[in-house]
Protein backbone atom coordinates (compact mmCIF):
# COMPACT_ATOMS: atom_id res chain seq x y z
CA UNK A 1 0.00 0.00 0.00
CA UNK A 2 2.57 2.42 0.94
CA UNK A 3 4.25 1.52 -2.48
CA UNK A 4 1.44 3.33 -4.24
CA UNK A 5 0.72 5.86 -1.42
CA UNK A 6 4.19 7.96 -2.67
CA UNK A 7 2.88 7.74 -6.43
CA UNK A 8 -0.82 9.23 -5.07
CA UNK A 9 1.30 11.99 -3.42
CA UNK A 10 3.72 12.59 -6.49
CA UNK A 11 0.23 12.97 -8.17
CA UNK A 12 -0.96 15.57 -5.72
CA UNK A 13 2.04 17.46 -5.07
CA UNK A 14 2.34 18.21 -8.97
CA UNK A 15 -1.35 19.19 -8.82
CA UNK A 16 -0.37 21.41 -5.76
CA UNK A 17 2.30 22.86 -7.24
CA UNK A 18 0.14 23.58 -11.17
CA UNK A 19 -2.10 25.65 -8.43
CA UNK A 20 0.88 28.16 -7.66
CA UNK A 21 -0.48 30.74 -10.43
CA UNK A 22 -4.31 29.68 -10.77
CA UNK A 23 -4.55 33.41 -12.62
CA UNK A 24 -2.17 31.62 -15.17
CA UNK A 25 -3.23 28.76 -15.79
CA UNK A 26 -6.95 29.82 -16.02
CA UNK A 27 -5.69 32.78 -18.66
CA UNK A 28 -3.98 30.48 -21.15
CA UNK A 29 -7.56 27.90 -20.76
CA UNK A 30 -9.49 30.82 -22.18
CA UNK A 31 -7.71 30.11 -25.34
CA UNK A 32 -10.08 26.92 -26.12
CA UNK A 33 -13.02 30.20 -26.24
CA UNK A 34 -11.73 31.63 -29.30
CA UNK A 35 -10.33 28.13 -30.73
CA UNK A 36 -14.05 26.72 -30.58
CA UNK A 37 -15.75 29.72 -32.22
CA UNK A 38 -13.24 29.16 -35.45
CA UNK A 39 -14.32 25.51 -35.80
CA UNK A 40 -17.89 26.56 -35.56
CA UNK A 41 -17.42 28.77 -38.24
CA UNK A 42 -15.54 26.59 -40.20
CA UNK A 43 -17.38 23.50 -39.82
CA UNK A 44 -21.00 25.96 -39.96
CA UNK A 45 -19.79 26.65 -43.24
CA UNK A 46 -19.20 22.72 -44.43
CA UNK A 47 -22.31 21.44 -43.21
CA UNK A 48 -23.93 23.98 -45.27
CA UNK A 49 -22.25 23.91 -48.81
CA UNK A 50 -22.54 19.96 -48.57
CA UNK A 51 -26.16 20.99 -48.04
CA UNK A 52 -26.41 18.05 -45.09
CA UNK A 53 -27.40 18.38 -41.62
CA UNK A 54 -25.39 15.22 -41.13
CA UNK A 55 -21.76 14.16 -42.54
CA UNK A 56 -20.31 10.64 -41.86
CA UNK A 57 -22.23 10.01 -39.23
CA UNK A 58 -22.13 13.42 -37.30
CA UNK A 59 -24.04 16.52 -37.12
CA UNK A 60 -22.59 20.08 -36.65
CA UNK A 61 -23.61 19.58 -32.67
CA UNK A 62 -21.80 16.55 -32.64
CA UNK A 63 -18.55 17.42 -34.55
CA UNK A 64 -18.42 20.68 -32.19
CA UNK A 65 -18.72 18.50 -29.06
CA UNK A 66 -16.27 16.09 -30.49
CA UNK A 67 -13.32 19.24 -31.41
CA UNK A 68 -14.50 20.86 -27.65
CA UNK A 69 -13.29 17.14 -26.30
CA UNK A 70 -10.30 16.52 -28.58
CA UNK A 71 -8.87 20.21 -27.88
CA UNK A 72 -9.18 19.57 -24.01
CA UNK A 73 -7.26 16.41 -24.29
CA UNK A 74 -4.69 18.06 -26.37
CA UNK A 75 -4.32 21.27 -24.31
CA UNK A 76 -4.31 19.74 -20.91
CA UNK A 77 -1.93 17.44 -22.13
CA UNK A 78 1.91 18.63 -19.74
CA UNK A 79 4.60 19.37 -22.44
CA UNK A 80 6.47 16.01 -21.02
CA UNK A 81 8.79 14.69 -23.31
CA UNK A 82 9.99 18.96 -23.44
CA UNK A 83 10.30 18.56 -19.59
CA UNK A 84 12.39 15.50 -19.66
CA UNK A 85 14.86 16.92 -22.16
CA UNK A 86 15.05 19.69 -20.03
CA UNK A 87 15.92 17.64 -16.94
CA UNK A 88 18.59 16.06 -18.64
CA UNK A 89 19.98 19.26 -19.98
CA UNK A 90 19.97 20.78 -16.79
CA UNK A 91 21.16 18.21 -14.82
CA UNK A 92 18.19 17.68 -12.65
CA UNK A 93 17.24 14.10 -13.63
CA UNK A 94 20.10 13.29 -11.52
CA UNK A 95 17.46 14.15 -8.42
CA UNK A 96 14.82 12.67 -10.18
CA UNK A 97 16.56 9.23 -10.88
CA UNK A 98 17.92 8.87 -7.76
CA UNK A 99 15.00 8.30 -5.49
CA UNK A 100 13.35 5.41 -4.66
CA UNK A 101 10.41 5.26 -6.86
CA UNK A 102 10.08 3.43 -10.76
CA UNK A 103 11.01 6.64 -12.67
CA UNK A 104 8.56 5.76 -15.48
CA UNK A 105 5.49 5.66 -12.65
CA UNK A 106 6.77 8.55 -10.98
CA UNK A 107 6.63 10.87 -14.43
CA UNK A 108 2.99 9.60 -15.32
CA UNK A 109 1.87 10.74 -11.93
CA UNK A 110 3.41 13.84 -12.15
CA UNK A 111 2.01 14.40 -15.63
CA UNK A 112 -1.78 13.50 -14.53
CA UNK A 113 -1.23 15.76 -11.65
CA UNK A 114 -0.11 18.17 -13.68
CA UNK A 115 -3.36 17.23 -16.45
CA UNK A 116 -6.34 16.99 -14.25
CA UNK A 117 -6.76 20.21 -13.12
CA UNK A 118 -6.54 21.87 -16.52
CA UNK A 119 -8.63 19.35 -18.27
CA UNK A 120 -11.55 20.53 -15.71
CA UNK A 121 -11.19 24.35 -16.61
CA UNK A 122 -10.63 23.76 -20.42
CA UNK A 123 -13.53 21.49 -20.00
CA UNK A 124 -15.67 24.08 -18.46
CA UNK A 125 -14.92 26.95 -20.48
CA UNK A 126 -14.48 24.85 -23.83
CA UNK A 127 -18.18 23.03 -22.85
CA UNK A 128 -19.86 26.39 -22.11
CA UNK A 129 -18.68 28.05 -25.29
CA UNK A 130 -20.12 24.98 -27.15
CA UNK A 131 -23.35 24.89 -25.52
CA UNK A 132 -23.75 28.24 -26.24
CA UNK A 133 -23.12 27.94 -30.14
CA UNK A 134 -25.08 24.76 -30.71
CA UNK A 135 -27.33 23.92 -27.77
CA UNK A 136 -26.16 20.77 -25.29
CA UNK A 137 -24.89 17.24 -26.62
CA UNK A 138 -26.74 14.91 -28.46
CA UNK A 139 -25.57 12.45 -25.73
CA UNK A 140 -24.64 13.88 -22.40
CA UNK A 141 -24.11 10.19 -20.92
CA UNK A 142 -21.01 9.43 -23.50
CA UNK A 143 -19.11 11.84 -21.67
CA UNK A 144 -19.34 9.37 -18.96
CA UNK A 145 -19.39 6.28 -20.51
CA UNK A 146 -15.85 7.92 -22.50
CA UNK A 147 -13.86 8.33 -19.42
CA UNK A 148 -12.23 4.95 -19.35
CA UNK A 149 -11.39 5.49 -22.97
CA UNK A 150 -9.96 9.11 -22.20
CA UNK A 151 -7.91 8.28 -19.15
CA UNK A 152 -6.82 5.51 -21.73
CA UNK A 153 -6.01 7.93 -24.29
CA UNK A 154 -3.90 10.49 -21.59
CA UNK A 155 -1.68 6.78 -20.62
CA UNK A 156 -1.41 6.21 -24.59
CA UNK A 157 -0.23 10.14 -24.92
CA UNK A 158 2.41 9.64 -22.01
CA UNK A 159 3.43 6.52 -23.72
CA UNK A 160 4.43 8.51 -26.92
CA UNK A 161 5.82 11.51 -25.33
CA UNK A 162 7.86 9.56 -23.05
CA UNK A 163 9.40 7.80 -25.13
CA UNK A 164 10.29 10.92 -27.40
CA UNK A 165 11.73 12.10 -23.87
CA UNK A 166 13.83 9.50 -23.46
CA UNK A 167 15.27 10.18 -26.55
CA UNK A 168 17.02 12.91 -24.52
CA UNK A 169 18.97 10.30 -22.28
CA UNK A 170 20.70 10.47 -25.96
CA UNK A 171 20.49 13.08 -28.13
CA UNK A 172 19.30 15.58 -25.66
CA UNK A 173 17.77 18.01 -27.34
CA UNK A 174 14.19 16.52 -28.40
CA UNK A 175 12.09 19.27 -29.80
CA UNK A 176 12.50 18.17 -33.38
CA UNK A 177 10.29 14.65 -32.58
CA UNK A 178 8.08 16.49 -30.68
CA UNK A 179 7.28 18.49 -33.77
CA UNK A 180 6.44 15.47 -36.11
CA UNK A 181 4.74 13.85 -33.21
CA UNK A 182 2.46 16.92 -32.73
CA UNK A 183 1.70 16.80 -36.64
CA UNK A 184 1.43 13.04 -36.50
CA UNK A 185 -0.94 13.37 -33.78
CA UNK A 186 -2.90 16.41 -35.45
CA UNK A 187 -3.47 14.43 -38.73
CA UNK A 188 -4.08 10.91 -37.96
CA UNK A 189 -5.39 11.15 -34.45
CA UNK A 190 -8.44 13.55 -36.10
CA UNK A 191 -7.53 16.36 -33.65
CA UNK A 192 -8.91 19.07 -36.02
CA UNK A 193 -10.64 16.74 -38.54
CA UNK A 194 -12.71 13.86 -36.60
CA UNK A 195 -11.11 10.89 -38.63
CA UNK A 196 -15.08 10.14 -40.04
CA UNK A 197 -14.45 12.83 -42.39
CA UNK A 198 -11.76 11.27 -43.98
CA UNK A 199 -11.90 8.90 -47.68
CA UNK A 200 -12.63 5.26 -46.81
CA UNK A 201 -8.66 4.05 -47.34
CA UNK A 202 -7.00 6.96 -44.97
CA UNK A 203 -9.45 6.26 -42.26
CA UNK A 204 -8.94 2.79 -41.79
CA UNK A 205 -5.33 3.37 -41.78
CA UNK A 206 -5.51 6.04 -39.21
CA UNK A 207 -7.90 4.03 -37.07
CA UNK A 208 -5.31 1.33 -36.99
CA UNK A 209 -2.49 3.63 -35.76
CA UNK A 210 -1.72 4.78 -31.98
CA UNK A 211 -2.45 8.21 -32.26
CA UNK A 212 -6.55 7.46 -33.02
CA UNK A 213 -6.40 5.19 -29.55
CA UNK A 214 -4.79 8.45 -28.22
CA UNK A 215 -7.67 10.84 -29.63
CA UNK A 216 -10.04 10.31 -31.91
CA UNK A 217 -11.47 6.55 -30.46
CA UNK A 218 -12.39 8.14 -27.11
CA UNK A 219 -13.35 11.29 -28.44
CA UNK A 220 -15.57 9.95 -31.24
CA UNK A 221 -16.84 7.27 -27.82
CA UNK A 222 -18.12 10.19 -26.21
CA UNK A 223 -19.94 11.75 -29.57
CA UNK A 224 -21.62 8.65 -30.55
CA UNK A 225 -21.66 6.00 -27.49
CA UNK A 226 -22.75 2.41 -27.84
CA UNK A 227 -21.79 -0.54 -26.57
CA UNK A 228 -20.08 -1.90 -29.57
CA UNK A 229 -17.96 0.84 -29.92
CA UNK A 230 -17.11 1.24 -26.37
CA UNK A 231 -16.18 -2.67 -26.67
CA UNK A 232 -13.69 -2.01 -30.00
CA UNK A 233 -12.33 1.30 -28.86
CA UNK A 234 -11.55 -0.23 -25.16
CA UNK A 235 -9.72 -3.26 -26.84
CA UNK A 236 -7.57 -1.03 -29.38
CA UNK A 237 -6.43 0.97 -26.74
CA UNK A 238 -5.67 -1.48 -24.47
CA UNK A 239 -3.54 -3.77 -27.33
CA UNK A 240 -1.75 -0.57 -27.76
CA UNK A 241 -1.29 0.43 -24.04
CA UNK A 242 0.05 -3.02 -23.63
CA UNK A 243 2.35 -2.53 -26.81
CA UNK A 244 4.16 0.86 -25.95
CA UNK A 245 3.97 0.32 -22.12
CA UNK A 246 6.42 -3.04 -22.98
CA UNK A 247 8.23 -0.78 -25.93
CA UNK A 248 8.49 2.59 -23.06
CA UNK A 249 10.46 0.16 -20.24
CA UNK A 250 12.80 -1.41 -23.16
CA UNK A 251 14.12 2.06 -24.48
CA UNK A 252 14.16 3.25 -20.97
CA UNK A 253 16.29 0.83 -19.65
CA UNK A 254 18.71 1.62 -22.75
CA UNK A 255 18.42 4.90 -22.10
CA UNK A 256 19.51 4.42 -18.64
CA UNK A 257 22.52 2.66 -20.05
CA UNK A 258 23.68 6.09 -22.11
CA UNK A 259 22.38 8.43 -20.20
CA UNK A 260 25.04 11.58 -19.67
CA UNK A 261 24.00 14.40 -16.88
CA UNK A 262 25.27 17.51 -17.78
CA UNK A 263 27.05 19.59 -14.98
CA UNK A 264 29.80 16.68 -13.93
CA UNK B 1 32.13 -3.97 5.25
CA UNK B 2 33.03 -0.37 4.15
CA UNK B 3 30.26 1.41 2.76
CA UNK B 4 31.81 2.74 -0.28
CA UNK B 5 34.18 0.42 -2.12
CA UNK B 6 35.58 1.43 -5.25
CA UNK B 7 37.51 -0.29 -7.77
CA UNK B 8 39.21 1.12 -10.68
CA UNK B 9 36.45 3.20 -11.65
CA UNK B 10 36.23 4.27 -15.13
CA UNK B 11 34.10 6.69 -16.85
CA UNK B 12 34.30 8.02 -20.66
CA UNK B 13 31.85 10.53 -22.05
CA UNK B 14 31.44 10.93 -26.10
CA UNK B 15 31.74 14.49 -26.96
CA UNK B 16 29.96 15.61 -30.39
CA UNK B 17 32.50 18.10 -31.78
CA UNK B 18 31.35 20.93 -34.18
CA UNK B 19 33.59 23.35 -36.43
CA UNK B 20 32.15 27.21 -36.19
CA UNK B 21 29.55 28.33 -38.52
CA UNK B 22 27.26 26.96 -40.82
CA UNK B 23 29.69 24.86 -43.11
CA UNK B 24 30.88 22.91 -39.87
CA UNK B 25 27.18 22.23 -38.72
CA UNK B 26 26.02 20.74 -42.00
CA UNK B 27 29.32 18.61 -42.18
CA UNK B 28 28.32 17.97 -38.04
CA UNK B 29 25.27 16.94 -39.43
CA UNK B 30 26.32 14.40 -42.05
CA UNK B 31 29.20 13.04 -40.40
CA UNK B 32 29.11 13.93 -37.00
CA UNK B 33 32.57 13.19 -35.14
CA UNK B 34 33.34 12.56 -31.68
CA UNK B 35 36.09 12.79 -29.02
CA UNK B 36 36.41 10.94 -25.55
CA UNK B 37 36.27 12.32 -22.87
CA UNK B 38 37.89 10.41 -19.63
CA UNK B 39 36.15 11.72 -16.67
CA UNK B 40 36.92 9.65 -14.03
CA UNK B 41 40.33 7.19 -14.74
CA UNK B 42 40.78 4.19 -12.98
CA UNK B 43 39.75 5.70 -9.46
CA UNK B 44 40.07 3.18 -6.21
CA UNK B 45 39.44 4.14 -2.37
CA UNK B 46 37.68 2.69 0.25
CA UNK B 47 35.47 4.31 3.00
CA UNK B 48 34.82 3.54 6.53
CA UNK B 49 32.03 4.05 8.34
CA UNK B 50 30.82 6.95 9.58
CA UNK B 51 33.65 8.67 8.38
CA UNK B 52 33.39 12.36 6.95
CA UNK B 53 35.93 11.87 3.77
CA UNK B 54 36.26 14.61 1.48
CA UNK B 55 36.38 14.39 -2.08
CA UNK B 56 37.64 17.39 -3.78
CA UNK B 57 39.43 18.93 -6.43
CA UNK B 58 38.76 21.68 -9.26
CA UNK B 59 36.25 22.14 -11.49
CA UNK B 60 36.16 19.14 -14.42
CA UNK B 61 37.93 17.05 -12.15
CA UNK B 62 35.40 14.35 -11.78
CA UNK B 63 34.15 14.68 -8.59
CA UNK B 64 30.32 14.99 -9.39
CA UNK B 65 30.74 12.26 -12.47
CA UNK B 66 31.70 9.71 -9.30
CA UNK B 67 29.20 10.97 -6.77
CA UNK B 68 26.57 10.43 -9.85
CA UNK B 69 28.01 6.54 -10.78
CA UNK B 70 28.44 5.87 -6.55
CA UNK B 71 24.63 6.95 -6.79
CA UNK B 72 23.45 4.43 -9.99
CA UNK B 73 22.67 7.67 -12.35
CA UNK B 74 25.79 7.09 -14.39
CA UNK B 75 26.91 3.85 -15.91
CA UNK B 76 30.84 3.38 -15.45
CA UNK B 77 32.51 2.65 -18.60
CA UNK B 78 34.25 -0.03 -16.47
CA UNK B 79 35.39 -0.91 -13.25
CA UNK B 80 33.11 -2.00 -10.38
CA UNK B 81 31.71 -0.12 -7.07
CA UNK B 82 29.99 -1.31 -4.05
CA UNK B 83 27.37 1.60 -1.67
CA UNK B 84 26.23 -0.22 1.08
CA UNK B 85 26.66 -3.49 -0.33
CA UNK B 86 24.78 -2.71 -3.48
CA UNK B 87 26.00 -1.72 -6.87
CA UNK B 88 24.44 1.17 -7.85
CA UNK B 89 23.86 0.98 -11.06
CA UNK B 90 22.09 -2.31 -11.18
CA UNK B 91 20.56 -2.07 -7.34
CA UNK B 92 19.34 1.93 -7.55
CA UNK B 93 16.35 1.64 -6.23
CA UNK B 94 17.81 -0.59 -3.20
CA UNK B 95 20.28 1.40 -2.48
CA UNK B 96 18.30 5.01 -3.18
CA UNK B 97 16.34 4.15 0.17
CA UNK B 98 19.70 3.61 2.34
CA UNK B 99 21.49 6.85 0.90
CA UNK B 100 20.44 10.51 0.93
CA UNK B 101 22.12 13.10 -1.85
CA UNK B 102 22.61 16.45 -2.22
CA UNK B 103 23.54 18.10 -5.36
CA UNK B 104 24.32 21.78 -4.52
CA UNK B 105 23.70 23.30 -7.85
CA UNK B 106 20.30 21.34 -8.64
CA UNK B 107 17.30 22.07 -5.85
CA UNK B 108 15.45 19.04 -5.37
CA UNK B 109 12.59 20.61 -2.62
CA UNK B 110 9.40 21.88 -5.39
CA UNK B 111 9.95 25.46 -6.11
CA UNK B 112 6.85 27.10 -5.79
CA UNK B 113 5.35 25.20 -2.44
CA UNK B 114 6.62 25.60 0.96
CA UNK B 115 9.38 22.98 2.00
CA UNK B 116 7.04 21.09 4.51
CA UNK B 117 5.23 19.80 1.52
CA UNK B 118 8.46 18.36 0.06
CA UNK B 119 9.25 16.78 3.32
CA UNK B 120 5.75 15.67 3.56
CA UNK B 121 6.37 14.03 -0.04
CA UNK B 122 9.49 12.37 0.49
CA UNK B 123 7.85 10.57 3.67
CA UNK B 124 5.69 8.69 1.40
CA UNK B 125 8.38 8.30 -1.18
CA UNK B 126 10.68 6.57 1.17
CA UNK B 127 7.68 4.62 2.84
CA UNK B 128 7.81 6.29 6.29
CA UNK B 129 4.74 6.06 8.63
CA UNK B 130 3.01 9.71 8.58
CA UNK B 131 3.77 9.69 12.62
CA UNK B 132 7.02 8.84 11.76
CA UNK B 133 7.65 11.82 9.34
CA UNK B 134 6.14 14.63 11.55
CA UNK B 135 8.50 13.32 14.37
CA UNK B 136 11.69 13.80 11.91
CA UNK B 137 10.62 16.56 10.75
CA UNK B 138 10.74 18.09 14.01
CA UNK B 139 13.87 16.93 14.59
CA UNK B 140 15.20 17.92 11.69
CA UNK B 141 13.80 21.52 11.91
CA UNK B 142 15.78 21.64 15.41
CA UNK B 143 18.55 20.39 14.11
CA UNK B 144 18.75 22.76 11.09
CA UNK B 145 17.37 25.68 12.28
CA UNK B 146 14.35 26.11 10.04
CA UNK B 147 11.43 26.31 12.10
CA UNK B 148 10.34 29.56 10.25
CA UNK B 149 11.60 28.30 6.76
CA UNK B 150 9.24 25.28 6.15
CA UNK B 151 5.92 27.16 5.45
CA UNK B 152 7.51 29.93 3.40
CA UNK B 153 7.35 28.73 -0.62
CA UNK B 154 10.81 27.66 -1.50
CA UNK B 155 11.17 30.40 -4.51
CA UNK B 156 10.99 32.91 -1.31
CA UNK B 157 13.67 31.34 0.28
CA UNK B 158 17.80 32.88 0.35
CA UNK B 159 20.31 30.60 -1.08
CA UNK B 160 21.36 29.62 2.66
CA UNK B 161 18.16 29.39 3.51
CA UNK B 162 17.20 26.96 0.55
CA UNK B 163 20.28 24.78 1.05
CA UNK B 164 19.67 24.38 4.91
CA UNK B 165 15.96 22.82 4.13
CA UNK B 166 17.85 21.20 1.31
CA UNK B 167 20.13 19.29 3.43
CA UNK B 168 17.50 18.82 5.93
CA UNK B 169 15.55 16.69 3.14
CA UNK B 170 17.89 14.34 2.42
CA UNK B 171 18.19 13.93 5.96
CA UNK B 172 14.17 12.72 6.53
CA UNK B 173 14.18 8.77 5.92
CA UNK B 174 17.62 8.31 8.21
CA UNK B 175 20.33 7.62 5.85
CA UNK B 176 23.26 5.61 6.63
CA UNK B 177 25.28 7.61 3.91
CA UNK B 178 25.15 10.80 2.61
CA UNK B 179 26.49 12.08 -0.53
CA UNK B 180 26.91 15.84 -0.81
CA UNK B 181 27.76 17.41 -4.12
CA UNK B 182 29.00 20.89 -3.50
CA UNK B 183 26.53 21.61 -0.69
CA UNK B 184 28.31 24.84 -0.34
CA UNK B 185 29.14 26.49 -3.11
CA UNK B 186 27.48 30.41 -3.67
CA UNK B 187 26.73 30.49 0.28
CA UNK B 188 28.03 33.05 2.15
CA UNK B 189 30.12 32.90 5.41
CA UNK B 190 27.27 32.24 7.86
CA UNK B 191 25.14 29.74 5.80
CA UNK B 192 28.44 27.51 4.62
CA UNK B 193 28.93 27.45 8.54
CA UNK B 194 25.52 26.88 9.97
CA UNK B 195 24.99 23.84 6.73
CA UNK B 196 28.57 22.61 7.72
CA UNK B 197 27.89 22.40 12.11
CA UNK B 198 23.98 20.51 10.83
CA UNK B 199 26.01 18.41 9.18
CA UNK B 200 28.51 17.85 12.02
CA UNK B 201 25.66 16.90 14.24
CA UNK B 202 24.00 14.60 12.06
CA UNK B 203 27.35 12.77 11.38
CA UNK B 204 27.63 12.32 15.69
CA UNK B 205 24.28 12.11 16.54
CA UNK B 206 23.36 9.45 13.78
CA UNK B 207 26.15 8.42 12.65
CA UNK B 208 25.72 8.72 8.96
CA UNK B 209 28.89 8.61 6.95
CA UNK B 210 29.55 11.56 4.67
CA UNK B 211 31.29 11.52 1.40
CA UNK B 212 31.24 15.62 0.41
CA UNK B 213 32.48 16.69 -2.79
CA UNK B 214 33.27 20.44 -3.02
CA UNK B 215 35.89 22.59 -4.44
CA UNK B 216 36.39 24.63 -1.02
CA UNK B 217 38.79 23.58 1.31
CA UNK B 218 37.39 25.01 3.82
CA UNK B 219 34.67 22.83 4.03
CA UNK B 220 37.34 20.19 3.94
CA UNK B 221 38.88 21.68 7.19
CA UNK B 222 35.80 21.94 8.87
CA UNK B 223 34.23 19.17 8.27
CA UNK B 224 36.32 15.91 7.22
CA UNK B 225 38.81 13.96 8.87
CA UNK B 226 40.06 12.16 5.34
CA UNK B 227 40.87 13.68 2.14
CA UNK B 228 40.72 12.81 -1.11
CA UNK B 229 42.13 15.01 -4.06
CA UNK B 230 41.48 14.52 -7.95
CA UNK B 231 42.30 16.23 -10.33
CA UNK B 232 42.12 14.85 -14.29
CA UNK B 233 39.73 11.96 -12.96
CA UNK B 234 42.43 10.44 -11.48
CA UNK B 235 43.46 10.69 -7.28
CA UNK B 236 46.12 12.53 -6.52
CA UNK B 237 46.12 12.88 -3.30
CA UNK B 238 45.00 10.56 -0.27
CA UNK B 239 45.34 11.55 3.41
CA UNK B 240 44.30 12.70 6.66
CA UNK B 241 43.21 16.60 6.77
CA UNK B 242 45.64 17.27 9.35
CA UNK B 243 48.59 16.13 7.21
CA UNK B 244 47.24 17.78 4.40
CA UNK B 245 46.93 21.06 6.38
CA UNK B 246 50.52 20.74 7.67
CA UNK B 247 51.88 20.50 4.43
CA UNK B 248 49.49 21.90 1.71
CA UNK B 249 47.53 24.00 3.45
CA UNK B 250 49.58 26.32 5.18
CA UNK B 251 48.97 29.46 3.05
CA UNK B 252 46.26 32.38 4.07
CA UNK B 253 44.84 35.01 1.83
CA UNK B 254 44.06 38.10 3.62
CA UNK B 255 41.47 40.87 1.61
CA UNK B 256 41.78 43.90 3.41
CA UNK B 257 39.18 47.16 2.18
CA UNK B 258 39.79 50.12 4.24
CA UNK B 259 37.03 53.47 5.08
CA UNK B 260 39.54 56.02 3.34
CA UNK B 261 42.26 55.83 1.17
CA UNK B 262 45.75 54.59 3.08
CA UNK B 263 49.20 55.18 2.01
CA UNK B 264 51.28 52.64 4.08
CA UNK B 265 53.86 50.53 3.35
CA UNK B 266 52.71 46.97 3.46
CA UNK B 267 55.87 44.86 2.93
CA UNK B 268 56.45 42.77 5.86
CA UNK B 269 59.06 39.73 6.35
CA UNK B 270 57.22 36.81 4.96
CA UNK B 271 54.31 38.14 3.43
CA UNK B 272 53.71 38.58 -0.44
CA UNK B 273 51.59 41.54 -1.79
CA UNK B 274 49.53 39.81 -4.32
CA UNK B 275 47.42 43.59 -4.84
CA UNK B 276 47.55 47.03 -3.68
CA UNK B 277 44.72 50.05 -4.04
CA UNK B 278 44.33 53.18 -2.72
CA UNK B 279 42.02 51.71 -0.50
CA UNK B 280 42.87 47.98 -0.20
CA UNK B 281 45.47 45.26 -0.09
CA UNK B 282 45.26 41.43 -0.47
CA UNK B 283 48.33 39.37 1.03
CA UNK B 284 49.49 35.69 1.32
CA UNK B 285 51.42 34.26 3.77
CA UNK B 286 52.72 31.12 5.11
CA UNK B 287 51.44 30.69 8.52
CA UNK B 288 53.84 28.12 9.66
CA UNK B 289 56.24 31.22 9.27
CA UNK B 290 54.30 34.53 9.99
CA UNK B 291 51.26 34.59 12.41
CA UNK B 292 47.98 35.95 11.42
CA UNK B 293 47.41 38.25 14.14
CA UNK B 294 50.84 40.06 13.60
CA UNK B 295 49.62 40.68 9.60
CA UNK B 296 46.51 41.91 10.87
CA UNK B 297 47.44 44.00 13.41
CA UNK B 298 49.75 45.54 10.92
CA UNK B 299 47.06 45.86 8.45
CA UNK B 300 44.74 47.31 11.41
CA UNK B 301 47.56 50.27 11.72
CA UNK B 302 47.07 51.77 8.46
CA UNK B 303 43.10 52.85 8.70
CA UNK B 304 40.04 51.77 9.57
CA UNK B 305 38.88 49.01 8.10
CA UNK B 306 35.49 48.51 6.72
CA UNK B 307 35.77 44.57 4.96
CA UNK B 308 38.15 41.50 6.08
CA UNK B 309 38.22 38.67 3.97
CA UNK B 310 40.65 35.19 5.34
CA UNK B 311 40.91 32.96 2.97
CA UNK B 312 42.69 29.03 2.02
CA UNK B 313 44.43 29.33 -1.40
CA UNK B 314 42.20 28.03 -4.50
CA UNK B 315 42.43 24.25 -4.55
CA UNK B 316 44.15 24.39 -8.34
CA UNK B 317 47.40 26.01 -6.36
CA UNK B 318 46.83 23.27 -3.91
CA UNK B 319 47.29 20.73 -6.25
CA UNK B 320 49.94 22.33 -8.40
CA UNK B 321 51.75 21.96 -5.44
CA UNK B 322 50.96 18.96 -4.68
CA UNK B 323 52.57 18.14 -8.12
CA UNK B 324 55.29 19.71 -6.76
CA UNK B 325 56.44 17.79 -3.89
CA UNK B 326 55.73 14.75 -5.63
CA UNK B 327 58.09 15.36 -8.93
CA UNK B 328 60.72 16.56 -5.91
Amino acid sequence: MKHFAKYWSIFQITLLNSLAYPGEMVGRSLMIIPFMWIFYQLWKVTFSTAGADVISGLTLRDTLWYLMLAETIELSRPPLARTMSENVKDGSIAYILNKPYDFMLYQFSAAMGETIFRALVNAIFGGLTVWWLVGAPNHPEGFIIALPAIFGAWFLQFCLNAMIGLSAFVVEDVSAFTWIYQKLAFIFGGMLIPLNFYPQWLQTFAKMLPFSSAMYGPVYLSVAPSRELFISVMTLQLAWITALTILLIIIYRRGLTQLTVNGG
Amino acid sequence: MNPIEVNNLHKIFQTKRKAAGLAGSMRSLIKPEYSSTEAVRDLSFQMEAGELLGFIGPNGAGKSTTIKMLTGILHPSSGDAKVLGFTPWKERQKLAYQIGTVFGQRPQLWYHLPAMDTFILFGKIYELDDRETKKRIDYLTEAFEIKDLLDVPVRKLSLGQRMRCEVAASFLHRPKLLLLDEPSIGLDVVAKQNIRDAIKRMNQEEGVGVLLTSHDAGDLEALCKRVIIVNHGQIVYEDKVSNLKRKFLTNKMVEVRYAQEVAKDFSIAGVEILKVGHYGVKLKFDTAKTQVDSVISHLSSAGDIVDITISDPPLEEVIARIYQEANK
